[in-house]
């Protein structure tokens, strides 16, 4: 009996110390020190199945509805198939129709604005393809499975996907037909997704409806000055930008960005403003210098480096910069209590490609 | 010795000790809120281990006295080590087991509670659709790898680890970032504005063109700090790209390219994804006629999960929260003229835990208080027999 007493204690003594180091190591516990990976979509703003309307990925870049394509302009015009109700409309789209068939079938037919940098038709294809369960396509393959269809506002390209993803009700899922296109200043993206059937029955008469939809943007579409202006508040200027450039969004350091070429030949370019003076010339120009690894030079250097370049209302100054693998073309002007800068910077061959249009650029900058 | 520390941990003196301690920790506290506001007091006296003096700003500091994670493990220890060790079974106390069990619970709720829920705010405005909440009290740099077509990749590093002032080298990125500058709360200005002779803590981005002014930080319950940092990048097969000011104040991400891709980084508040996404839809304001005292908030949202295949509408307003997947969407606030709602998102695991703890403990008074009722009633015939 006393060596069963004596174990029990200790069995208890034991007890004691592991719960009071547990309650320690939970008090001595932080979890908010520790770095996190974590992989989250980039897929721009759009629906995501039938019947849900707002569904939309928030980590994307804000929806864009430019002037004048309302859907009261654009679509009011169009003519509907009779079988197509229409459904409440959201910020995110523009039109929006459900199609029923038999035996419980329905497809969602959406039109959807967003802006110009809503991702490309490879990234959104493979978003579809990922909607439906189906793995992503590359470059080549998107080639052989899109079609073309010519509108007014340019060619519109077209996919055809099937395919049901896991537990989906194939009454309401199981084939998107989806088109889009840009315009420079807003991307257009039409879908229909649905039931295999319905959809494939369905298909004409959607391809007529976009095709009507694109050709009446035509007289909607705002100029193109209308369509970048700033935020209010920030003074104001205005230009013509190159056809071959695409404006991105802007930092709020920002007060435009573009870019232009693709992949390694990707140049970005960027208008900047900030009150007062912004710095000496020689501090400016060095600290480009610095960013695409050239040495600093002296401001008496500097000078001789620098050219002028007129505007209707101003004159730039204008350098080019160029680096073992980079190049800069920079251009200031201070006016009206401001600097602005504009820069190119990329790989010096696309930048030689995109000078001409560089130099167009600013001289049609308007205060 | 070790029967010293058991004897320690199951003594009655320590809980009154304990209890005391943490009576004298609340009314501290309490009055501490008056300078440091209610969210660095809650960090200081009661979500940390020991108090210390002074606070910040000093080469030196001591501990002054427990904080209340210390108070409340010792407390929950002393609770479970008396339970433990004079634990005898017996239907006549099954009242006392069952109430010491509900405190226990009680306890431990508050701790993992403490240790394990997440509060974070969701404001959206008319239309606006957001799949992530944050917490405004802390900021992390995400570094985000966008070489992927359809996700990033992002490596978000708490702002407490910056604050270090270490160099963080992680598996997730193929350079090193080396935090030169940290500033617990800053002011930002343009060089031409903060005068000559003020030079940029950066060398890369438009923190080049940026003075950082260091300002203390706030107290303020409706305020927080804008923390800013200088980080240089070091690829980790040597050489650096440059330094680059980073802080919420910036907006967007900065970007640059290291190793062959495509890399943002940006200090933001804290975000916390989920599966799903929420819209608001609507949001009223209704005050008492002729006043201005608010009568209700509410905000009618979509949720949409596309995982489970959900899509319906939801109504929250006060008492009344959205509970879905482990959250709860509390009505918190409003903004802009009543065009944005802010909604509390809390994330606790032990949220159960207080209802529980009651349940029981109401229990456990019931069956002891019956028990002697009983034995009351019963001796009480017997002499009346």
């Amino acid at each position: 009996m006393p060596h069963r007493r004596s174990t029990e204690i200790i069995w208890m003594k034991i007890r004691v110390v592991f719960l009071s180091l547990v309650v320690a190591a939970l008090a001595a516990c932080d979890n908010k020190s520790e770095i996190k990976v974590y992989r989250v979509s980039k897929a721009p703003l759009e629906e995501e199945a039938p019947g849900q309307q707002n569904a939309i990925p928030a980590n994307a870049p804000s929806p864009s509805m430019p002037g004048g394509m309302a859907p009261t302009t654009t679509t009011a015009s169009v003519r509907v198939p009779p079988n197509w109700e229409p459904q409440p409309l959201s910020q995110m789209r523009q039109a929006s129709f459900l199609v029923k068939g038999d035996k419980g079938a329905i497809a969602d037919i959406s039109f959807v604005s967003l802006g110009a940098s809503a991702g490309n038709v490879l990234e959104n294809v493979n978003r579809w393809l990922s909607q439906i369960g189906q793995p992503p396509i590359d470059e080549q393959k998107l080639n052989q499975i899109a079609q073309k269809l010519s509108t007014s506002i340019g060619d519109v390209t077209v996919v055809d996907l099937v395919g049901l993803p896991n537990d989906a009700d194939p009454n309401k899922d199981g084939r998107i037909i989806a088109a889009t296109t840009t315009n420079g200043t807003s991307t257009l993206f039409f879908k229909i997704r649905g039931n295999a059937t319905l959809t494939e029955s369905q298909k004409s008469e959607f391809i007529k409806w976009l095709s009507a939809v694109c050709n009446a943007q035509i007289t909607n579409k705002p100029a193109q000055s209308e369509a970048m202006l700033p935020p209010s508040g920030n003074p104001q200027i205005k230009w013509q930008a190159p056809s071959g450039w695409s404006e991105v969004p802007p930092s709020s350091m920002r007060y435009a960005s573009f870019s232009a070429g693709a992949n390694e030949n990707k140049i970005d370019i960027s208008v900047i403003t900030f009150p007062g003076e912004g710095g000496s010339d020689a501090d400016n120009v060095n600290r480009w210098r610095q960013q695409i690894g050239l040495p600093p030079m002296t401001p008496a250097s500097i000078a001789t480096q620098v050219s002028e370049l007129k505007s209707p209302d101003t004159t730039f100054s204008v350098v080019d910069m160029a680096g073992a693998n980079a190049r800069t073309l920079a251009a200031w002007t201070r006016r009206d209590g401001h600097v602005w800068f504009i820069k190119a910077t990329g790989p010096n061959t696309a930048v030689e490609k995109e000078k001409s249009n560089f130099v167009k650029f600013i001289q049609s900058v308007r205060f | 010795m070790l029967r010293k520390i058991v004897d320690l941990f199951t003594s009655l003196k320590l809980t009154i000790v304990c209890l005391a301690a943490g009576m004298a920790l609340i009314f501290a506290g309490t009055l501490a809120q008056v300078h440091l506001g209610i969210h660095e007091a809650q960090q200081r006296y009661f979500q940390s281990m020991l108090v210390w003096w002074p606070a910040e700003g000093q080469s030196f500091k001591i501990p002054i006295f427990p904080g209340g994670h210390l108070i409340g493990a010792v407390l929950l220890v002393n609770l479970i080590a008396t339970h433990t060790k004079r634990f005898r079974w017996a239907w006549k106390k099954l009242g006392i087991h069952l109430t010491h069990a509900g405190l226990i619970i009680m306890l431990a709720g508050g701790l993992f509670t403490d240790l394990f829920a997440v509060e974070s705010h969701m404001r959206l405005e008319r239309g606006d659709t957001k799949n992530y909440s944050e917490d405004q009290r802390h900021m992390e740099l995400a570094v985000i790898d966008t070489a992927d077509n359809d996700l990033d990749q992002v490596t978000a590093i708490p702002e407490s680890v910056l604050r270090t002032g270490r160099t963080i080298d992680h598996w997730s990125l193929p350079f090193r970032i080396a935090v030169r500058n940290y500033y617990p709360n800053s002011r930002l200005q343009t060089l031409s504005q903060a005068g000559t002779g003020v030079r940029p803590i950066a060398n890369q981005g438009p923190g080049a063109m940026i003075a950082v002014e260091a300002v203390p930080r706030t107290t303020a319950q409706d305020e927080r700090d804008v923390p800013a940092a200088a980080i240089e990048i070091l690829p980790k097969d040597g050489g650096s790209l440059g330094t680059w000011l980073v802080s919420d104040a910036l907006g967007a991400p900065q970007t640059f390219s290291c190793c062959g891709r495509q890399w943002k980084i940006a200090m933001r508040t804290a975000r916390y994804y989920k599966p799903y996404s929420v819209t608001l839809q609507k949001f009223t304001h209704e005050k008492y006629a002729g006043t201005e005292i608010p009568k209700n908030f509410a905000s009618k949202v979509t949720l949409i999960d596309p995982e489970r295949n959900v899509s319906r509408d939801v109504l929250i307003y006060m008492n009344h929260p959205l509970r879905y997947r482990g959250e709860t969407f509390y009505q918190a606030g409003f903004q802009q003229d009543d065009r944005a709602t802010i909604l509390q998102v809390v994330h606790n695991p032990s949220f159960l835990a207080p209802y529980v703890a009651c349940i029981i403990v109401a229990a456990g008074l019931l069956v002891q208080f019956g028990i002697h009722l009983v034995g009351f009633a019963r001796k009480r015939r017997t002499a009346t027999a």
